[in-house]
């Protein structure tokens, strides 16, 4: 799919240092990417990547010691305060980022359940997002809470509002979070791991209550999960991260069928998949992931990489190069590099 | 269910199997209902095979794998499981003082990694406990022991006098590994080993899995969600939904031609990792039916795209439709669901 001119939003050369007493975590170093109007981009990687939190430090919730070092996040804005606004060199609890967090960024976390309060109910919750981006009354912002609730499919809505979050099923809590999420008709909608807690038929329920949000709503998603399957059906762009880089990234068909670095190809050859055959071994990954905070010199990934070039992969930091239309690797096999 | 088998070669034999947890309310904490966890379970697995039984949370998969290990009480039906001198004893029935030298036969190994090992032992005191409980050898029998297992599960020997936070989530799961094989079980019940694994490490624990069954012959009862892990590691798979054994076959004919719709939905729900497979994926509606409150007749008939009158009324049992593959579904065979393709191998 050609992507659209204009980015909604662009991540430069984004740094998330962690300065803990036990050591500086580089937990995001120097990613960059773009997410265009309406598309949906995924965010793949392991643990320790660091995708949560470029998440993070897009909203601005980037929790101590975290700090942003440097980097730009602009984010286009629409309407009456039009314009790119670049979100590291705002406040992060000032005025106008809290109107852009919520309001023109909305969030789905993982754990649906410790996302919301045990205390209040559901409704109350969404009422409260609505109430603190849009002037509506009370009985306004209930009646959209349970229109927003009908929308993502969620049964008997003027019920469920009045329910608290144990009462709902994991599916359903979920639903709910979405529903708060899109109460102020985000521009953008960053959904962290929003299925992995989730069974696979609801999880397949979800994905396609996403789907059918952004087909209406003409949204772009950020998709952040380590599920490989979940990327490949939902993404139209796809971003690998590998220990705080980005490693790879290109359109969907290309990341999976002509992958360009030597992480994604090894880690596409060794997941388990529903359609290869039983009782097969599979082509492993040596090695694991390195602690964040004995990070390798270099290339991060040429301690298991199978392509090494003594001298040059663990001296030097590869960059970013075009490895084809729109894909774009950091690796020294590409001229550039 | 009829067992047209040489039935020598079974290890183990569940036979209508049943847990029901009782639902307490009030001053006096009366019962009030059940929950039918386990519903009439019945199934077997041979020496040196894997069977793996899936479906979604709640189905009863990990109650049923607890049962057999005697972790918790079964409220009815039989565990036929063989020993190691031949005899075949009832699992369910035996008394809590009997069940001791039969723990050495079958070990566990557990889904978390982090919260399985305690992280004030060394790996010496994790892989060697069993052995001192069972009072195996002598000390430096013990350590011989130890750093066999070790080594036998990629781990280097000289590491037996760290703690568990020293290794990583995979060398973890090793150390757990290690540590169910220190008595040589015959049997090793896995629940979810892989689930709490990085991606790129799931594939070299179930490697490992594999490898240690050819050379140990073990037989694995394998307890999972994610069918892309099952398909991996299984000889045969049993697909439960709440409670109750909705089919079971090879694991080649489940995938490839299923005869249950759940089991058809499970596997289109699916995400395969390879975009130009987009499909029209089957969205169930609702949710899995409350094993408290379950629905008349086929659990899975408010679901069900394909049920009929006949599924709300009267509960389907299950049958050999084909050759070792079971299903419980009034129009099993008469419908053409559909499975998963295999690739072939790329070149």
């Amino acid at each position: 799919m050609e992507r659209s001119p204009a980015p909604l939003l662009s991540v430069r050369n984004l740094k998330t240092y962690f300065f803990a007493d036990e050591g500086l975590t580089k937990a995001v170093d120097g990613a960059t990417f773009d997410i265009h109007p309406g598309e949906t981009l995924g965010v793949v990687g392991e643990s320790g990547c660091g995708k949560s939190v470029t998440a993070r430090s897009i909203l601005r919730i980037v929790e101590k010691p975290g700090r942003i070092v440097e980097g730009e996040i602009l984010l286009r804005r629409t309407g009456a305060n039009g314009g790119e606004v670049d979100l590291v060199a705002l406040p992060a609890d000032g005025k106008e980022m809290r109107s852009i967090r919520g309001k023109e960024i909305g969030l789905v976390f993982q754990e649906p359940m410790t996302s919301f309060s045990p205390v209040h109910t559901v409704g109350s919750q969404i009422v409260e997002a609505i109430r603190l981006h849009q002037r509506l009354s009370k009985r306004e912002a209930r009646e959209r809470a349970i229109d927003l609730l009908k929308q993502v499919g969620v049964p008997k809505p003027e019920r469920r509002v009045d329910e608290y979050a144990f009462e709902l099923s994991g599916g359903l809590r979920q639903r709910a979070m979405i529903a708060m999420a899109l109460s102020c008709d985000p521009n953008l909608l960053i959904a962290d791991e929003p299925t992995t807690a989730l069974d696979v038929t609801t999880q397949a329920q979800i994905l396609d209550l996403l789907r059918r949000l952004q087909e209406e709503r003409g949204m772009a998603i950020m998709l952040i999960t380590h599920n490989l399957g979940v990327v490949a059906e939902m993404s139209d762009h796809v971003v690998v991260m590998y220990l705080g880089r980005v490693v790879e990234e290109g359109p969907v068909d290309a990341i999976f069928h002509s992958p360009a670095h030597p992480y994604t190809r090894a880690l596409l050859r060794s997941i388990p998949s529903i359609r290869s055959q039983s009782r097969v071994k599979l082509p492993t990954i040596a090695g694991s992931i390195p602690h964040p905070f004995n990070r390798p010199p270099g290339c991060p990934f040429h301690p298991r990489c199978p392509s090494f070039i003594p001298g040059t992969c663990n001296q030097r930091e590869p960059g970013m190069v075009e490895v084809k239309d729109g894909q774009r690797a950091s690796c020294f096999l590409y001229n550039g590099a | 269910m009829v067992v047209a088998l040489d039935r020598d070669k079974l290890l183990l034999d569940v036979q209508g199997l049943r847990k029901f947890f009782p639902i307490k309310r009030g001053f006096l904490r009366k019962t009030v209902g059940h929950v039918r966890a386990v519903d009439d379970v019945s199934f077997f697995i041979r020496k040196g095979e894997t069977l793996s039984l899936v479906g979604e949370s709640g189905c009863g998969k990990t109650t049923t794998s607890r049962c057999i290990l005697r972790a918790i009480d079964p409220t009815a039906g039989k565990i036929l499981f063989r020993t190691e001198d031949g005899a075949v004893v009832d699992v369910a029935s035996l008394p809590k003082g009997k069940l001791r030298p039969l723990r050495r036969q079958m070990q566990m190994i557990f889904q978390d990694p982090y919260s399985s090992l305690n992280p004030r032992m060394t790996l010496l005191d994790i892989v060697g406990e069993p052995l001192l409980v069972n009072g195996v050898g002598s000390r430096q029998e013990r350590m011989d022991r130890v750093a066999e297992l070790l080594r036998l599960v990629g781990l280097r020997p000289e590491y037996m006098r760290r703690f568990p936070h020293a290794f990583s989530g995979g060398q973890r799961q090793r150390i757990g590994i290690a540590r169910a094989l220190a008595l040589n079980p015959s049997l090793v019940v896995a629940d979810e080993p892989v689930s709490a694994l990085d991606v790129s490490v799931q594939a070299q624990i179930l490697n490992l899995l594999m490898d240690l069954q050819d050379r140990l012959g073990l037989t694995y009862l394998f307890v999972a969600h994610d069918l892309s892990v099952v398909k991996h590691i299984s000889d045969r798979v049993a697909v439960m939904y709440v409670g109750r054994i909705v089919e079971m076959a090879g694991t080649e004919s489940l995938f490839a031609a299923p005869l249950h719709p759940y089991t058809e939905a499970l596997l289109s729900a699916v995400p395969k990792p390879d975009p130009r497979l987009r499909s029209r994926r089957i969205v169930l509606e609702g949710d899995v039916a409350d094993p408290a409150n379950p629905p008349p007749g086929c659990y899975f008939n408010p679901r069900c795209r394909y049920a009929l009158d006949l599924c709300k009324v009267d509960t389907p049992q299950l049958l050999e439709l084909r050759p070792g593959h079971f299903v419980a579904c009034h129009r099993a065979g008469e419908l053409s669901l559909s499975g998963v393709e295999v690739d072939r191998p790329s070149v």
